[in-house]
């Protein structure tokens, strides 16, 4: 699923290089919860990993293409087809609905869109069933997303991550705002959503407490030479 | 959903900001779209004001001057023409018809114009169209008069009604010339000229009306009167308007107690009798004028325009001076062409002024609109999904602002339309946007396209750098 080796990243400008990774692998459908501490390069790594940046050197092999040989274009249609992503602060967009924010990451992304076709669904359906099957009824679907709490911020960003089933969900510190009933409880929800249709999770996150609900643990001081040698 | 259906949303959630913008836009172009019009009609209808008329001769003051007053019935000539010298103009060789004119006296604001039959036959407007009559017939005798189209349809009157003229020009006349109350005859069919707004008469009613003593009976078509009278009264087109004997009376014709000063004037200067059936009244129409405003010439062949000009310009007996109308209007619009000209540039220069007000908000809020942009980014959109997200919101914006410019342009035509005819005699139809004013949208709306390029390649090297990650 996911395989990097030799990856060096290095910020326009900076002599240092951000990150060294000499290997890493995630296995289809895996759940893997990635910990590191503030500026240990987690953002980095997921923007390599989404195909935002490219690296300096080594190879980031995700679905069988590697994202270090791709256009810049071809990055960013493959981010759309094959990655969703839960921001920490959920990014929905204030003036769409519920429904809407759901659908937005299709309209970019044929694929996805057409996987939901394949399934005899239309989107606003899928959409729907998603935002329903993460615990959101109908009678929310219609406001503004600015009018839901954080709870159900969180649930519509896991939703828009999920439709069009991504082979890979990147959760950037989705619970860091949630008690830890809530934490646990939307984790099990991503687990179940991802494991309808077998797609793997990248969680990131400081709290290490949470490791012990993952397939697989990894520490970016550990995989990061960098982050060793500081 | 479409990058339009998202572009909409987007500036729906920033409505204030947008529709400050937009309306700005939209008053921009229909002050653009006003004055473009007004200045296509007023060319139009200047032009077309006078036709076929190869010099018209006054006085001698200016070229304009003279046009104004004859023409256009704007300012006063401040001198006249003998009698006598117009009938030797008239009668030297080369000459096909005179048409005399005398101005200075008024209906409730309309211009009076003494003439002859000659008029209704010769004068031409337009493209040489005759004038016709949507009503009536010309005037066949001192007590008669013909209305230009709008005089008719502003006042009322109807044929058979009887009218009474001011002496001097505007709303306020002090001197009613109400001895000599005249029956109108005749309506013109719409001319777009000066010629709706003016009453015509026969001179002989003007020289009827004042050489009349005011304590005298009435003497509508009895225009012979005594040498005291005649000298006391004698009638000179440069009026004292402080005239002396001011009196205001009512309409009553039994003016047994005619010195008597101010009667009232509740009642209108009208008075409806029968139309006068046409056989048995024709009578003199010129009677023996001493002095004439102006008269425009018609010559048999245009060869003759420069010679016979300059005669006049020499003419011994008096100061004369011959204009040729179509140079003097082409003189004329070249100076009020500059006063269009600047008026086109600044609304040119507020439609300008607009976009770049466009343009400020959409990059004082690109900014705040980064994260906006990165969560697209996040959800798959390419930076040209960006760019042209961006860009199609200026093309909105400008395109919602020309529409709703060209709505509020037809309003406001639709609003000034009876004061532009009545004030300026520019007569605005509400008609389809011509080719030039649909250009002048059409750059607009590439102007507009111009600007949204400016914040869309900002949005997309913001997009480009900031990627996913919100740098705010």
């Amino acid at each position: 699923m996911l395989e990097i080796n030799d990856l060096i990243f290095r910020w326009p400008g900076q002599t240092d290089a951000t990150l060294n990774i000499p290997k890493l692998e995630v296995a289809p459908g895996e759940r893997v919860f990635l910990h590191g501490p503030s500026g240990s390069g987690k953002s980095t790594l997921l923007g390599l990993l989404s195909g935002v940046n490219k690296p300096e050197s080594g190879c980031i092999r995700l679905l069988d293409s590697d994202l270090a040989q791709l256009s810049d274009a071809a990055r960013d249609k493959f981010r759309a087809d094959h990655i969703g992503t839960i921001f920490q602060n959920f990014n929905l967009l204030p003036y769409l609905s519920p429904v809407e924010n759901v659908m937005l990451g299709c309209h970019f992304s044929r694929s996805r869109s057409e996987r939901i076709k394949a399934s005899g669904k239309t989107l606003i359906q899928q959409a729907e069933q998603l935002l329903q099957e993460l615990g959101l009824d109908t009678s929310i679907m219609a406001r503004s997303v600015a009018q839901l709490s954080i709870g159900q911020q969180q649930r519509v960003a896991a939703a828009r991550a999920f439709i069009g089933q991504p082979e890979l969900i990147i959760a950037d510190e989705p619970t860091s705002a949630l008690d830890a009933d809530n934490r646990n409880a939307f984790i099990e929800l991503l687990f179940k959503e991802a494991s309808q249709y077998g797609a793997t999770i990248l969680f990131v996150s400081h709290d290490s407490s949470l490791a012990a609900m993952f397939d697989k643990h990894l520490s970016l001081t550990d995989i990061n030479e960098v982050a060793q040698c500081s | 959903m479409q990058l339009i259906t998202l572009a909409t949303k987007s500036m729906f959630n920033r409505k204030a900001s947008v529709l400050l913008t937009l309306f700005t836009i939209a008053i921009s172009v229909m002050l653009l779209l006003t004055i473009e019009r007004v200045r296509q009609e007023a060319k139009s209808s200047f032009s077309n004001t006078v036709s076929g008329t190869d010099l018209i001769v006054g006085a001698r003051s200016g070229d304009i001057q003279l046009l104004l007053s004859s023409v256009f019935r704007i300012g006063h000539a401040n001198n006249s023409v003998s009698w006598d010298s117009y009938q030797d103009i008239k009668a030297q060789r080369g000459v096909n018809w005179a048409i005399p004119i005398s101005l200075g006296d008024s209906h409730k604001g309309h211009a009076v114009l003494g003439t002859d039959s000659t008029y209704f036959a010769h004068f031409r407007y337009g493209k040489k169209q005759p004038l016709a009559f949507a009503a009536g017939r010309a005037f066949v005798n001192a007590q008669e008069v013909v209305l230009g189209s709008e005089v008719a349809q502003t006042m009322h009157y109807q044929l058979g009604q009887q009218i009474v003229i001011s002496h001097g020009m505007g709303n306020t006349s002090f001197h009613h010339h109400d001895e000599n109350p005249m029956t109108i005859v005749g309506i013109l069919a719409p001319t777009g000229t000066p010629v709706d707004k003016t009453v015509h008469v026969p001179l002989a009613a003007i020289e009827a009306m004042h050489n009349q003593p005011k304590s005298a009976p009435r003497m509508i078509g009895k225009p012979k009167l005594s040498a005291e009278q005649d000298d006391a009264h004698e009638h000179n087109h440069s009026h004292d308007h402080g005239h002396a004997d001011e009196h205001k009376h009512n309409d009553s014709h039994d003016h047994d107690h005619a010195d008597e000063h101010d009667h009232g004037h509740d009642k209108p200067d009208t008075i409806a009798v029968a139309v006068p059936a046409p056989a048995d009244l024709h009578g003199d129409l010129i009677g023996e004028p001493k002095q004439i405003t102006a008269f425009l010439m018609g010559l048999d062949s245009p060869l003759y325009t420069l010679q016979i000009r300059r005669n006049i310009n020499h003419y011994k007996a008096e100061p004369l001076l011959a204009i040729m109308p179509g140079v003097t209007l082409r003189e004329l619009w070249r100076m009020l062409g500059l006063v269009e000209k600047i008026l086109l540039l600044f609304s040119g220069v507020v439609v300008l002024i607009s976009l770049l007000g466009m343009l400020t908000t959409l990059l004082a809020t690109l900014n705040q609109r980064r994260r906006e942009l990165a969560i697209l980014r996040s959800v798959g959109a390419r930076p040209r999904h960006i760019f042209t997200l961006m860009s199609s919101e200026a093309i909105l914006i400008t395109a919602a602002g020309c529409a709703l410019g060209i709505a509020l342009f037809y309003a406001l035509i639709a609003l000034a339309q009876g004061t532009l005819q009545s004030q300026f005699g520019i007569s605005l139809s509400i008609s389809l946007l011509s080719h030039y004013e649909l250009m002048l949208i059409g750059v607009i709306m590439a102007a507009g396209t111009l600007m949204g390029i400016l914040p869309a390649t900002r949005a997309y090297f913001y997009s480009l750098s900031d990627g996913m990650s919100i740098k705010l």
